[in-house]
């Protein structure tokens, strides 16, 4: 393919001496002389430039639909977009709004975590616990969101509660779940060898159920950091008083689109921000675990 | 059969087991299989592959109860050496070690005599298959056991690999008194590591015949030797073929 198109620039450019051509992520330069090629090169592209290409991709088809539409009320210019990032990120409300949210990601992020965790943990532990308690977490995991921000609001209203509670919720079950599974599926060849030494009880938790489950719990990690965001921002925007779900409800009643998506794009950025700097760190350490 | 706590009799039983039998679903695994261990003994159970070697060695570890019969455990301490190494893939041999025993100078000295020192901070994965199983055996050997049971410990290893463990097993075996019960279908392995091989069937396995090697030299050069693992493999031919 790559020699078609070569011999087929080479046509049409009998005369020209450099060729270029874009192909699998790498940049082919061809150099002839008399109709001969003379030199080769290949750039492969690095994951940065990859990342860019794919960026520049989308935002040229957003702004070929957006100008097919033609309407600011479905989809804005990728250029009004940006100028109204600039405008609402010149702005304290945007800001504190964003530190609510992120507090409220970090609050979320930490009681999932932690108490999700040692619950599975807990449960993993003994098959009778989990047989007992794995119909509550996974009622508990098929409940949709918006039941739980109806019953959210019964009982607390519109606050800063809710959006904390609900995305608990809709969090909890899948790090119970997660952590419990891996704790049941330690290598009992494992927990053999130290029955025959008797090991203690806590050595066998510390040192081969918990070393079990990192892998589990950096897995739940990476589902919950991809996920808080979204959680949290539709709770806000069903039963919060603040943060950046609420001025998207807001620029919604005001029928501000650009506004829409100039704060979902803002999430978007610092969640993925985080959800990489999450995924550098924890495969760094998985590397180091399975390197063992 | 035990003076004191810690103490065992020499000459006395240090397992015994009566009318042993165990079936998984339908299928008899063993039936009514009795034998006893010494205190220093060390005996060979010779089977084909399949017949529950690894199951009776389970059965006297306590790693399997479900059984009929009655086995009498007069040890304080076993050493397991598994048929795999068993090491924790996220500690180091050091770390694997110390998992058994919290005692850094018997480590060190544990390290030194199985040719580890130099390995400590290596974890399993970047370790041959011969050094896992050393650590494997090291970690036996370091609980001071009275009784050490092997479960076809050389079946990944080569030749070279597998003959400088055996030796590193029974010099740890004259230096610590302790009896061994090896499960194997390997004649020369039986022979260099037992006091007496008893050979036993295909399932239901039973026991066909005993032989005291006690006095061979542990020498796979050696004449005598050559000639008794003739004769025993001649021996296990015509059972099993009866069987």
């Amino acid at each position: 393919m790559v020699l078609e198109l070569i011999s087929f620039v080479s046509f049409i450019n009998y005369y020209s001496k450099c060729v270029y051509t874009l192909s699998n992520f790498s940049i082919y330069v061809y150099i002839f002389y008399a109709n001969k090629l003379v030199v080769q090169r290949r750039w492969i592209m690095s994951t940065t430039l990859k990342y860019v290409t794919g960026l520049i991709a989308i935002i040229l088809i957003w702004s070929v639909i957006s100008l097919i539409i033609s309407s600011d009320l479905i989809l804005p210019s990728p250029v009004k977009v940006f100028q109204t990032i600039i405008n609402e990120l010149s702005q304290q409300r945007t800001w504190a709004a964003l530190g609510t949210t992120l507090a409220k990601v970090g609050i979320v992020m930490l009681v999932t975590v932690i108490f999700g965790v040692f619950f599975g943990f807990l449960i993993g532990l003994s098959n009778t616990l989990y047989d007992v308690f794995r119909p509550a977490i996974l009622i508990m995991q098929a409940i949709p969101i918006i039941t739980w921000l109806a019953l959210v609001m019964f009982i607390w209203g519109i606050g800063w509660t809710g959006p904390v509670v609900v995305s608990i919720l809709a969090l909890l079950p899948q790090t119970i779940l997660s952590t419990a599974i891996g704790v049941q599926t330690t290598d009992k060849r494992l927990t053999e060898v130290a029955k025959v030494y008797n090991v203690n009880t806590s050595k066998v938790i510390r040192d081969i159920y918990f070393g079990s489950i990192i892998p589990q719990i950096i897995g739940a990690i990476q589902v919950v950091i991809g996920n808080v965001w979204k959680v949290v921002v539709v709770s806000e925007y069903m039963c919060g008083d603040d943060g950046i779900g609420v001025l998207i409800a807001w620029a919604r009643q005001s029928v501000a689109a650009n506004r829409v998506y100039a704060y979902t794009f803002i999430v978007i950025t610092i969640g993925l921000i985080a959800e990489n700097l999450v995924h550098k760190y924890t495969k760094r350490l998985l590397e180091g675990w399975e390197a063992a | 059969m035990r003076n004191n706590i810690g103490q065992i009799n020499v000459n006395s039983t240090l397992v015994k087991v009566e009318h042993l039998s165990k079936k998984f679903d339908k299928l008899s695994i063993f039936s009514n299989l009795s034998f006893e261990v010494e205190v220093g003994e060390s005996v060979a159970f010779l089977g084909p592959s399949g017949c529950g070697k690894t199951t009776l060695i389970r059965m006297i570890a306590g790693l399997d109860e479900d059984y009929t019969g009655e086995i009498t455990r007069n040890y304080n301490k076993i050493g397991y050496v598994f048929q795999e190494p068993r090491l924790i893939p996220w500690k180091t041999v050091y770390e694997n070690l110390r998992f058994v025993i919290e005692n850094d100078k018997k480590i060190d000295e544990t390290l030194k005599i199985m040719k580890l020192d130099g390995f400590q901070d290596f974890r399993p994965a970047k370790l041959s298959g011969g050094m896992r199983q050393r650590v494997n055996l090291a970690r036996a050997l370091l609980n001071d056991p009275d009784l050490l049971l092997l479960d076809e410990p050389f079946t990944f290893l080569d030749l070279h690999t597998k003959l400088s463990i055996i030796e590193d097993i029974l010099e740890g075996k004259n230096q610590r008194t302790f009896s061994m019960i090896i499960v194997t279908h390997d004649v020369r392995e039986a022979l260099l590591m037992s006091d007496k091989i008893v050979l036993l069937s295909n399932k239901p396995t039973k026991i066909l015949e005993e032989f005291d090697v006690a006095q061979i030299p542990k020498n796979i050069m050696d004449e005598e030797f050559l000639k008794r693992e003739s004769e025993i493999l001649n021996t296990i031919v015509r059972r099993w073929s009866e069987v």
